[in-house]
């Protein structure tokens, strides 16, 4: 049953808009191929010659996509905007009745601190729109660490202690991670999802206002049709210079690609995961994920949930839009080009899972096409990597023949008219073209507004920033290209990647180890292919520089971006300054001043800070009772019974580095335990103890004289 | 002048250990002085009132069985005493059993951040103030909201013909490692030869 409202464009008025988008992709992407595929013929296209020339065909449509998406919302937006946005539909100053709406919060081994003081910020900005009755809050945990669970058990009474949320802040730990966190969704719906019409999903690091929350349930309200209405997060909070480039690109140039994408995307658009407002019954009807044929990595649960809801929703008849100017909507971005690549990694193997997807039966087209991007993404890069490697093979082959044909006589014809420029140079302005003209748009239009441009540093600033944030993405592309080859192979034969074990006490210091050991592949791949390309074809060489460039600097380029100091620098000069530094937000300003305060604290002894999760639920007596209370009340068997008695007594005898991280986890599981143990340590004379505990009771009052909290470091 | 004189007159509690080590009875005092630190009690007077209590109590437990360990038997009175008190205030609550009761009275201690607000009146039978049993008892820590069930089924999906037959034979494959290992070579044969084909 199709329930989305018409009254928005005809069919003829968006398909019209879907024509002129597909259309100038489809001229671009034929422009192009007809430069090289005219290019290849002037010496016979050889059978060989064809691979390239698909390759090229696909991968130039995923750049005239980009293209043409970003030069219709160029034309939108100075236009004065869509007047087809869902945010029109709520005129200012109109205040509907809202209705019950649960702000959930999915976290795994996140950094507690950080959580907690965003669901704290979240909090009071939605208590001072005076709204709060039709709101509850929602912590979902996963972790599976003990100390995450404990520090969140802590600060969550904390928070409900200070803030007064007891009965409207809640906090829920799973036993069994299932399914991750479309798992962990899907769990929350079954307890308590009939009792709201709508969720906002956030993720650990996102901030929503309470402006922004208020508005997404009032839209939701008037367009009783939607099913769910994604936001466009800016990046904030970046530290490294990596994270400041992301930050500073996200912010100047998403506005001309997200009005694009609402041009012709319109009420079926797509759900990125989180900082989004979901209609909560037809979610529950409808969105349930099935498992995919086969098993993990290919097979098995769907691990990137938010495209695939988004296509069952739409497949249901609810509209799914994208509100492109809904402010107040943060998240953060990871911190360094390797933090990326493992997040990538995790994306990678759940975007390919949706290939199985594409020809799914009751789809809409635009949702077939989401997917299909989203598979692109990343198998984009492989295939770049092989339209590379043909590509000097070829030229290579070339420059073997004694009529060489990589001659400056290759000229362009157009219509029968030869043009005195070479043609493979037309073809590589072209490209340069399309992947730079989107950012040019953007820094110009924010360029010409006074105002835009001194959010962004002042009109010198921005126009440096944007010089160097260009350059560096060049730097960077080839890069990532590499990994998301490498993720999209390992996916492909089953296999996870491995990782260096980062050392996160290093502050400032550059962690050259993770960077070498992480980053010697590239740089050796790109160093054989410039000295071979510039021994055989010094040409060939010339033209693919920025892409070695990019390679074999890896290493530096990785270190560099990832110092934080080099990104306060940066800062402090005027550099990838984006508005929500030069006029930061109330709610982000609150943010960063209190988790500077909370992480003030003084941290732990060393010895004791592996397992001070655990050393707390067994020490404190506030805090063993909270996790008591908050446990299940199971009867164990009598083996159970046998099983943990022996585990306790190796735990207070020898210490927690004598039982493992799972042990650990089933004692802190297990209320009777906790309750025995508790009572156990404190009873037993020192000598019954392991040296682990006597320090642990020694000094645990010297960090408990202030009030009771976990946010610290 | 003379006030202090009088004060000085008054004798010295007469308590002390008849059994035991003095080693044994510091470590015992040192153990309830930490437990009460890790309930946030920090008033120094309050503290020692306690202390005597219990230790006085541990003593007379030790003059019967002088085999039990000082500090476990001051413990074992601290726990008892404490439950006692967390009984009488909290009240005749007909959720919290016996054996829980220890922890509701934390929690509800914690909550109503007792030690903080009341610091004379933790395991004072006979000073309570109103406002602060009221406190204990009133106070609730929810973790979640009353459970509103719902059924969260996925539906079946219909990948499509080419899907479904790629599907069925990625398990096939799983189900035969032979036969993946075997794909696998050939996928990685073929590439050679294509490679050697293109560039020879």
């Amino acid at each position: 049953m199709r329930v989305t409202a018409t009254e928005w464009l005809s069919p003829r008025q968006l398909s019209r808009r879907r024509r002129t988008f597909f259309s100038g992709v489809f001229f671009l992407t034929s422009l192009a191929v007809w430069f090289m595929a005219d290019l290849m013929w002037r010496n016979g296209m050889a059978a060989t010659d064809w691979a390239p020339l698909v390759l090229f065909t696909i991968l130039f449509a995923q750049i005239a996509v980009g293209f043409m998406t970003a030069v219709i919302g160029f034309f939108m937006l100075n236009r004065g905007g869509d007047r087809k946005r869902i945010e029109v539909t709520l005129p200012p100053g109109e205040d509907l009745p809202l209705a019950s709406t649960a702000i959930i919060m999915p976290v795994f081994n996140e950094d507690v601190s950080r959580v907690f003081e965003g669901l704290r910020v979240i909090y009071r900005s939605v208590q001072e729109t005076k709204k709060l009755e039709h709101f509850d809050f929602f912590i979902l945990s996963d972790s599976n660490q003990p100390n995450q669970w404990i520090q969140e058990e802590v600060a969550w009474v904390e928070l409900c202690k200070q803030v007064g949320g007891f009965g409207r802040i809640f906090y829920r730990k799973r036993r069994q991670q299932i399914n991750k966190k479309a798992g962990n969704v899907a769990d929350f719906l079954r307890r308590w999802g009939k009792s709201y019409r709508y969720m906002v999903v956030l993720d650990a690091d996102s901030i929503m206002t309470g402006e922004a929350l208020v508005k997404l349930v009032s839209l939701m309200e008037k367009n009783p049709t939607t099913g769910i209405i994604q936001t466009a997060p800016r990046l904030v909070n970046g530290e490294t210079l990596y994270a400041r480039l992301q930050q500073f690109a996200n912010r100047l140039y998403s506005p001309i690609f997200l009005a694009g994408l609402n041009y012709w995307q319109q009420d079926e658009g797509n759900y990125w995961g989180h900082n989004a407002i979901i209609r909560v019954q037809p979610f529950i009807e409808h969105c349930a994920l099935p498992d995919l044929p086969g098993s993990e990595p290919f097979g098995g649960p769907i691990l990137s949930h938010d495209f695939v809801e988004a296509a069952l929703m739409r497949r249901a008849g609810w509209a799914v839009w994208l509100a492109t100017d809904i402010e107040g909507t943060y998240e953060e971005g990871p911190p360094t080009l390797i933090d990326s690549a493992k997040r990538d990694r995790r994306w990678c193997q759940g975007n390919m899972q949706h290939s199985w997807l594409l020809l799914a039966k009751g789809f809409r087209p635009t949702s077939r096409f989401h997917l299909l991007m989203g598979v692109f993404a990343y198998v984009s890069s492989p295939l770049w990597l092989l339209f590379l490697m043909l590509s000097t093979l070829q030229a290579f082959s070339l420059a073997r023949q004694p009529d060489n044909p990589l001659r400056s006589e290759a000229f362009t014809s157009l219509f029968g008219y030869q043009i005195e420029v070479p043609e493979a140079f037309t073809l590589f302005v072209l490209t340069m073209l399309m992947l730079f003209t989107p950012k040019l748009m953007a820094l110009v239009r924010t360029w010409q507004d006074k105002d835009a441009a001194e959010q962004f540093g002042g009109r010198s600033r921005l126009l440096l920033s944007a010089l160097l944030e260009m350059i560096t993405s060049a730097l960077l592309a080839p890069i990532n290209m590499l990994f998301n080859s490498k993720f999209v192979v390992y996916t492909l034969l089953g296999h996870g990647v491995s990782w260096v074990t980062q050392r996160r006490d290093a502050g400032d210091e550059a962690d050259w180890r993770e960077a070498i050991l992480t980053h010697w592949p590239h740089t050796l791949f790109g160093a054989v292919w410039a000295a071979s390309s510039y021994i055989l074809v010094p040409s060939f060489f010339w033209w693919a520089s920025p892409v070695m460039a990019g390679m074999i600097l890896s290493i530096p380029i990785s270190i560099f971006l990832s110092n934080n100091s080099f990104g306060r620098r940066a800062l402090g000069v005027g550099l990838f300054v984006t508005p929500e530094e030069s006029r930061p937000p109330y709610e982000l300003r609150r943010l960063t001043q209190n988790l500077a305060e909370c992480y003030k604290h003084l941290q732990p002894l060393e010895p004791l800070r592996t397992d001070y999760g655990l050393l707390q639920a067994v020490v404190d007596p506030y805090v063993n009772a909270v996790h008591v209370s908050l446990l299940r009340q199971r009867k164990p068997s009598e083996e159970s019974r046998d099983y943990f008695h022996s585990l306790r007594l190796r735990l207070l005898r020898d210490g927690p580095s004598s039982i493992t991280v799972k042990e650990k986890m089933a004692l802190l599981l297990d209320a009777e335990s906790m309750i025995w143990l508790h009572e156990e340590l404190w009873r037993s004379p020192s000598h019954a103890l392991a040296e682990w505990w006597r320090l642990a009771v020694r000094q645990y009052n010297v960090l408990t004289a202030a009030p009771i909290t976990a946010l610290y470091r | 002048m003379e006030q202090s004189v009088d004060s000085i007159e008054v004798p010295l509690s007469s308590f002390r250990p008849r059994t035991g080590t003095m080693e044994a009875w510091n470590a015992a005092y040192v153990r309830v002085e930490d437990y009460l630190r890790a309930h946030r009690i920090h008033n120094r007077l309050h503290q020692s009132r306690i202390i005597q209590l219990v230790l006085e109590r541990a003593a007379r437990r030790h003059e019967a069985d002088p085999s039990l360990e000082p500090t476990t038997l001051a413990a074992q009175e601290m726990d008892a005493l404490m439950d006692e008190w967390f009984a009488q205030v909290i009240g005749a609550n007909s959720e919290v059993t016996k054996d829980r009761v220890a922890i509701a009275g934390r929690v509800a201690l914690l909550l109503s951040e007792g030690p903080q607000k009341w610091p004379f009146s933790f395991m004072d039978p006979a000073n309570v103030p109103d406002d602060f049993r009221k406190a204990m008892q009133t106070s609730s820590m929810v973790a979640g909201p009353n459970m509103n069930v719902s059924s969260m089924v996925p539906r079946e999906i219909d990948l499509g013909a080419l899907s479904e037959a790629a599907g069925e034979t990625l398990e096939r494959f799983e189900k035969w490692p032979l036969l993946r290992t075997l794909a696998l070579w050939l996928v990685f044969t073929g590439t050679l030869a294509a490679i050697f084909y293109y560039t020879r």
